[in-house]
């Protein structure tokens, strides 16, 4: 890297000359058309060259620039202008708030950018104040439901520290690649895995390896502060993303944190403070000792009497669940800077404490980007970002050692005392449960810290910088290094471990990431035809390099109270280990023909250590056209601001995971003396990339000033050589190979619209409503039907058949009881449309913002419900309402069982109809994501009030997911997902706990 | 102008130097994990076939668990009361269909890898010239007996849907042969093995662990091999073959009952511990009616604890019983393969077969003896005996997975009491759903 470095600097020194000076000094103020206050940050570019600066806090502005050239104004949220400067020396501009940004500038490559309305692609973009201006989202990934058309997100679970599952444009794997999209923070390839920490395998919800969907841990964007970020553009899919070659086939998130803008010091205050709490429970039906009598075990009516005597008859599920989980957070900020040098630092604590005693979430982070121009044509900046984590998740989700409160819970009975003594014990609960959860949330650990440091850098060199041409060298690039450590901790004496032959469970787990990526570009700026022909030319190099050293041990049979695990009598220690290094090379010319047509042809070709061939170049090709309709003669008038209609095409890859070539030989040990095993798992070493071809084309457009915009896109993303495990026949003792044999296709719509249907001097009403769907379907599959996923056919599972949908979910009863693959078809994982609104009300000095989300038909495999049935605790469990005999035939009178029963006792179709009872469920939810209510205080009356000292004082309340409708009747929340972040096998709700809403208050200070 | 062809000229010195700094060069990752098959296929070293040997004496352990927990719901000797997953008690008793697509399908699938375990063990010493003819025999015969014993295993719970014989390549496997054709399949490799074992010579190459004490050379394995070779002939009723095998394989008459060679196992990483302990979550339980009846004063009630008050399971279906199996009391323990014990009623069973009525009783008594019994008094004719078998086998065998075969092999699972109302008994184990998938994609 040195050596990189060196050899650029001294290239560069060599080279550049000096610039072109028949400038004149241009200066000016750029404000608010609205209220005429200053606006800093905004972007100030010389069309045709490659000059440009941004206002510093006050507005204000200077740029060197010839009198024929054009300047184009641009900033997040307004529309821009491009402005001639004609023979004045000040020019100054009113900026007119946007509500679709057309105006905002959209990476269109990997050292370029367009401006939306140039743009040949549906990105996504959501900006600081759409993310954190509502609320305050405790996760990045969390703070973006609703607010992107085709970005399908769904949370694992309610668990503090999140945990999302994140879907662009359907399915881009079936599980064998990346199913998350790549995150890029300011130009550093960050690290979104979920850590393993051994909590499934303490708890058996899996066997033996310790990298497991089930640990149910954050995914690793947690780390990053959401209030650190100044916009994120989501690339959906391979027309957008193709430059990111073999890592874009699940789309691309490019983050981008806020920079200084010069000027004045600016700090900025902010605190909230609020809690989370149970949106809804599950269980509480009552019990009587007839109850007990015909469907449990009678021999605890001695004790259910006694207990309702006593008084001491309790809610656990309330109980446990029904905490105030306070939320706090703190933000500290200072920017400024002055002509050469800027900065932006932002120091923050989250703080936020489950529903459940013992869990929650905290993260320190302090960032500092500070950007600084050595001189006319060399600048630099770095951003450079310290977070600390500390995650208490607790025990929910499957479970096979009964630890898990959110699986012991749906059984355990009223009557039974599960409080601590006088002596601070805690009583043993039934046997047929098998553990006190009060125990476990009290005294078992699940804990997870992560140190984190991210750094970026950038440097530009602009080597040629004329009128008309500009040549510019980019370096830029950066590391992430993360080090986790977690325990996972169950004491000796809890009544489960007293039932194992070695009790007691300590597992320290350390995970060490560390990514590092660079990248040199050239950048080659032409403007011909005096600016109405702009041609721009980059091409480069990227590298990016991964390793991960994973480490663990665990210690079982422990003295009581030692959670160190080298304090066990069997000691079990792995270490795995896994690198991998990417190399792609670039190359992308644009042009654009006076803002009217704008094409756009690129190339990436990337090799990849993980695949089967490492040192073979994939070629991924992309090309784009868009016409500005309204810019074509003079048709258009006033009222139609823009007019875009838009084609692009592009491919992508998605690498397969570590280790798919290898077939391993395993160590194992019989009686003291070592031997090989061969793995179940077969390695495939010619295997290949996935790779994706993506068809996009729609339409863009803006009416009546920006009062109403809208936007319609309609793709069709295929992906090739799926990597597909060839499930063998077993009994050969082959499980699977990998192999390339499937592809799958995805078509889908989405639309979305925004209007301002209000707007006065002291009252506006704009809205944003967001539609789509995407419908997928296996189009080749050259190995066995497959079912896959959850627990088998009786609870459901996915299915990976040909011409049907990945995401497809199966199970009993059989239609045909003769033929073993006659499963029943419930649904498709993946809904039928999803839709949002937002609307956002100002009133003088009132923000209201609220944000709806509706998800339509799509289908979970619920266990949840199945246990409280088994428990005897569902709320309607008493009730007779299905009226259903003992042998789940309708029931004649007498014979009518309760719900609870009749459920479990679901055996089989009858009459053609499926028995209520089966697991999986299709649903629909309407969830109120966001409202935000916040009152500025005039900034006369604070400037009066604090003598000057204060700019500007912000207070409101918000909250998130306050209100929740939707038909599933089997779990307390379809969302949740048992089996963490994957593209299959989403969606599977067991032993979860309740949805939480969340309330704050909010405070923000300016000086 | 000048500038920009300057330009460029040192962009592209750049992008050279930046090549030549080897930006764009990546090397292969060798697997930093685990050594990997192809390391053994060809040309392995002695030492390697040694580690593939203790390998295949491990792989002998898969799926014991799930197979004797399913056979014996199955054959309603036991059930496992578990705490986290009722399929156990509901799908596999018959109250609800039983699934072939999920976790109990182990019982079948759990063999397949010491399958090619054996497949891989036996190809890798057909590669290689770095062992002697005699060292070799060793290896193979040990591969053979293991294949032949799982795949028993998996015939056992599949029955008439029968096995495949040939999964040497697994991307090509034979189709399923017929019970009967699985049956003489198992007995070839069990033959093969027998006669490899017999040219092995006076010790295998490789060290056993201390479980196999007593069957540890090839000789001495070769009884063994054949207690496996006589438990199929008494499945293929060849009443004579199996008079023939009795004296090769390890039948004392005076000896230990448990004498046998057993599974080794230690919970420490990368052993494996004793996967038929009773956990927190798992609790395999007698089935009551049994045990009730069992003669007064039957010492083989101490492979169960007697609760009180009952054990009770009320998830699906309800059923209580006081007998906790209490047969394993670490994770270290020990688990036989196949008994004297069950040798001796083997030879109770061909005598009966074979009109040796005195003989038969003598057997009987002797497992009747050891369990604190008087002689058997009972009828002698042939049925009575076997009858008188069967009920010894019930309590000399529980929990080692045997009842239900029993039973169906003599026509008898209709005489199983069912336990609680509602439950059925099934003659197999539905075919996983990923073998039916694989040939419906490989007609």
């Amino acid at each position: 890297m040195k050596k990189i470095l060196l050899l650029s600097v001294l290239a560069l020194l060599g080279l550049c000359g000096q610039l072109l000076a028949q400038d004149k000094l241009i200066t000016g103020k750029i404000v608010d058309a609205k209220d005429g206050s200053p606006l800093p940050g905004v972007s100030i570019a010389v069309r045709g060259s490659n000059k440009g600066t941004t206002t510093d806090a006050m507005g204000n502005y200077k740029v060197n620039a010839s009198g024929n050239a054009v300047l184009s104004i641009s900033f997040v949220g307004y529309s821009s202008q491009d402005v001639k400067i004609g023979n004045r020396s000040e020019v100054n501009v009113q900026l007119t708030e946007s509500i679709n940004q057309l105006s905002e500038v959209v990476v269109s490559g990997l050292a370029t950018s367009v401006k939306r309305s140039n743009l040949a692609n549906s990105v996504g973009t959501v900006s600081a104040s759409q993310l954190t201006g509502t609320t305050t989202p405790i996760t990045t990934d969390g703070a973006l439901y609703g607010k992107l058309a085709g970005v399908t997100i769904q949370q694992n679970t309610s668990m503090p520290g999140g945990g999302f599952n994140v879907q662009l444009r359907g399915v881009s794997t079936l599980g064998a690649s990346g199913s998350q999209p790549l995150f890029i923070v300011d130009g550093v390839y960050i690290d979104n895995s979920q850590s393993a920490n051994g909590r499934g395998v303490a708890n058996k919800a899996t066997s033996g390896s310790n990298s497991d969907s089930q640990d149910n841990n954050p995914n690793r964007l947690a780390d990053l502060n959401p209030d650190d970020i100044e916009s994120m553009e989501v690339l959906k899919g391979a027309s957008a993303a193709a430059l990111y070659g073999t890592r874009a086939n699940a789309g691309v998130v490019i983050i981008t944190t806020k920079r200084g803008k010069g000027g004045k010091t600016k700090i900025s205050f902010g605190q909230d403070i609020g809690f989370g709490e149970a949106q809804r429970f599950f269980g509480g039906a009552e019990w009587t000792e007839q109850k007990i009598k015909d469907w449990f075990n009678p021999d605890d009516i001695p004790a259910f009497k006694a207990a309702k005597a006593s008084g001491k008859y309790y809610d656990y599920e309330r109980e446990l669940y029904g905490e105030k989980g306070i939320i706090k957070n703190t933000r500290l900020s200072l920017t400024g800077g002055d002509e050469r040098t800027k900065f932006y630092v932002n120091g923050s604590l989250a703080d936020e404490k489950g529903i459940i005693k013992n869990t929650g979430f905290t993260r320190a982070s302090i960032r500092a980007n500070i950007d600084h121009k050595i001189n006319k044509w060399l600048d630099f900046g770095i951003s450079s970002n310290y977070v600390f984590t500390n995650t208490d998740r607790g025990w929910a989700g499957n479970d096979n050692s009964n630890i898990n409160y959110g699986y012991s819970i749906p059984y355990t009975h009223p009557w039974v005392d599960l409080h601590p003594d006088a002596t601070g014990r805690y009583p043993d609960n039934d046997p047929a449960v098998g553990e006190n959860p009060l125990a476990i949330r009290d005294r078992a650990t699940n804990n997870l810290k992560v140190n984190r440091f991210i750094q970026g850098f950038t440097a530009n060199a602009r080597i040629i910088n004329s009128a008309t041409t500009g040549l510019t060298f980019r370096l830029n690039g950066g590391f992430d290094v993360q080090s986790g450590y977690s325990l996972v901790y169950l004491p000796a004496d809890l009544q489960s471990q007293l039932a194992e032959k070695n009790p007691g469970l300590a597992q320290d787990s350390r995970n060490e990431v560390t990514n590092t990526n660079f990248q040199a570009s050239l950048i080659f700026t032409k403007s011909l035809m005096d600016n109405g022909l702009n041609l721009t030319t980059s091409a480069g190099l990227v590298r990016l390099n991964s390793t991960g050293r994973y480490t663990f041990s665990r210690g079982q049979g422990l003295p009581v109270g030692v959670n160190t695990p080298a304090g066990g009598s069997v000691i079990t220690s792995i270490p795995f280990y896994q690198s991998n290094t990417d190399v792609g090379i670039f190359a992308q010319q644009e042009a654009n023909y006076q803002d009217k047509i704008i094409a756009t042809a690129g190339i990436r070709f990337d090799k990849s250590t993980l695949n089967g061939e490492f040192d073979r170049f994939y070629a991924f090709p992309r090309g784009s056209v868009a016409l500005n309709l309204a810019k074509f003669g003079t048709w258009a008038g006033e009222k139609v601001n823009q007019m875009k209609v838009r084609i692009a095409y592009g491919e992508t890859g998605g690498v397969p995971t570590f280790g798919t070539p290898y077939t391993n030989l395993n160590v194992i040990s019989v009686g003291g003396i070592g031997g090989l095993t061969v793995s179940t798992g077969g390695g495939n070493p010619k295997i290949q990339p996935e790779r994706a071809t993506e068809l996009e084309y729609g339409v863009d457009f803006g009416l009546f000033g920006g009062r109403l915009t809208g936007e319609l896109t309609l793709y069709n993303k295929k992906v090739f050589d799926l990597i597909q495990p060839l499930t063998t026949a077993p009994t050969t003792g082959l499980s699977s190979v990998q192999t390339n044999l499937a592809d799958l296709e995805n078509k889908g719509v989405e639309f979305s619209l925004g209007g301002t249907p209000v707007k006065t001097k002291n009252f506006s009403w704009t809205m944003n409503a967001i539609y789509y769907q995407n419908r997928s379907v296996i189009t080749r599959l050259g190995i066995p039907t497959r079912n896959t996923g959850a627990f088998g056919a009786t609870f459901g599972s996915y299915r990976i058949k040909l011409d049907r949908s990945p995401t497809e979910v199966v199970g009993n009863p059989k239609t045909d009881p003769a033929d073993a693959t006659s499963f029943t078809v419930y649904g498709d994982h993946q809904p039928k449309f999803n839709l949002s609104l937002n609307n956002t009300f100002h009133y003088k000095n009132f923000d209201l913002t609220v944000l709806g989300e509706y998800r339509h038909q799509f289908t979970v495999i619920s266990l949840a419900r199945e246990l409280f049935d088994e428990g005897g605790t569902t709320s309607d469990w008493n009730s007779t309402s299905l009226n259903k005999g003992s042998s789940g035939k309708p029931a004649t009178g007498a014979d009518v069982v309760p719900n609870g029963i009749s459920r479990q006792n679901a055996n089989g179709i009858i009459d053609g109809v499926i028995q209520e009872g089966y697991n999986p469920s299709v649903v629909s939810f309407f969830k109120l994501r966001e409202v935000g209510l916040y009152y500025k205080i005039p900034s006369g009356v604070v400037k009066k009030a604090f003598r000057n000292a204060v700019e500007g004082i912000k207070v409101g309340f918000s909250g998130s997911n306050l209100f929740m409708w939707t038909d599933y009747k089997s779990g307390y929340d379809p969302e949740n997902s048992n089996f963490g972040t994957q593209a299959i096998n989403a969606g599977v709700d067991i032993g979860s706990i309740p949805p939480v809403r969340r309330l704050m208050f909010r405070l923000t200070i300016d000086l | 102008m000048k500038k920009i062809i300057y330009s460029i000229f040192s962009a592209l010195l750049l992008a050279n130097g930046l090549m030549s700094c080897g930006i764009t060069t990546t090397e292969q990752v060798i697997n930093p994990n685990n050594p990997s098959l192809s390391s053994v296929t060809s040309n392995a070293t002695k030492g390697q076939l040694d580690a593939l040997a203790i390998g295949q004496i491990g792989r002998a352990r898969d799926g014991i668990d799930t197979y004797t927990q399913v056979v014996g719901t199955a054959g309603k000797e036991l059930f496992n009361f578990n705490s986290t997953e009722n399929r156990w008690m509901t799908e596999l008793n018959g109250t609800k269909p039983l699934d072939n697509s999920n976790f109990y399908g182990g019982a079948t699938t759990a063999f397949g890898p010491a399958v090619r375990q054996a497949n891989t063990l036996i190809a890798a010493v057909a590669n290689t010239k770095s062992v002697t003819a005699q060292e070799a025999s060793g290896y193979l015969g040990l591969a053979n007996t293991f294949k032949g014993l799982a795949n028993l295993y998996e015939l056992n719970v599949q029955y008439t849907n029968g096995v495949r014989l040939n999964v040497e390549d697994p991307l090509k496997p034979s189709k399923f042969a017929t019970y009967d054709e699985s049956l003489a399949g198992i007995k070839k490799f069990l033959d093969d093995g027998a006669a490899q074992l017999d040219a092995a010579g006076a010790t295998f190459p490789f060290a056993m662990p201390a479980t196999y004490a007593g069957f540890n050379t090839p000789a001495n394995f070769k009884k063994f091999n054949r207690a496996i070779a006589l438990r199929v002939a008494i499945y293929q009723k060849d009443w004579a073959g199996a008079a023939a095998l009795l004296p090769q394989t390890f039948l004392s008459e005076t000896g230990s009952l448990t004498a046998g060679p057993s599974h080794t196992f230690n919970p420490t990483n990368p052993d494996v511990g004793n996967p038929l302990i009773n956990t927190s979550t798992v609790r395999i339980v007698g089935v009551e009616k049994l045990w009730n009846d069992a003669e007064v004063g039957d010492l083989r009630l101490k492979k169960l604890s007697v609760i009180s008050p009952s054990i009770s399971f009320t998830n699906g279906v309800v059923y209580a019983t006081k007998y906790l199996a209490n047969m394993y009391n670490s994770a270290s323990s020990s688990v036989p393969i196949i008994r004297n014990e069950e040798l001796v009623l083997i030879a109770a069973e061909v005598a009966a077969q074979q009109g040796k009525t005195a003989d038969a009783t003598k057997y009987i008594n002797i497992v009747r003896m050891a369990a604190g019994l008087k002689n058997y008094a009972g009828v002698t004719d042939k049925d009575a005996l076997i009858n008188a078998i069967l009920k010894e086998r019930a309590y000399s065998l529980w929990y080692e997975g045997h009842r239900w075969v029993d039973m169906r092999r003599y026509g008898k699972l209709s005489e199983i009491t069912l336990p609680v109302a509602g439950m059925a008994i099934y003659d197999k184990m539905p075919r996983p759903l990923a073998e039916v998938n694989w040939d419906i994609a490989n007609p």
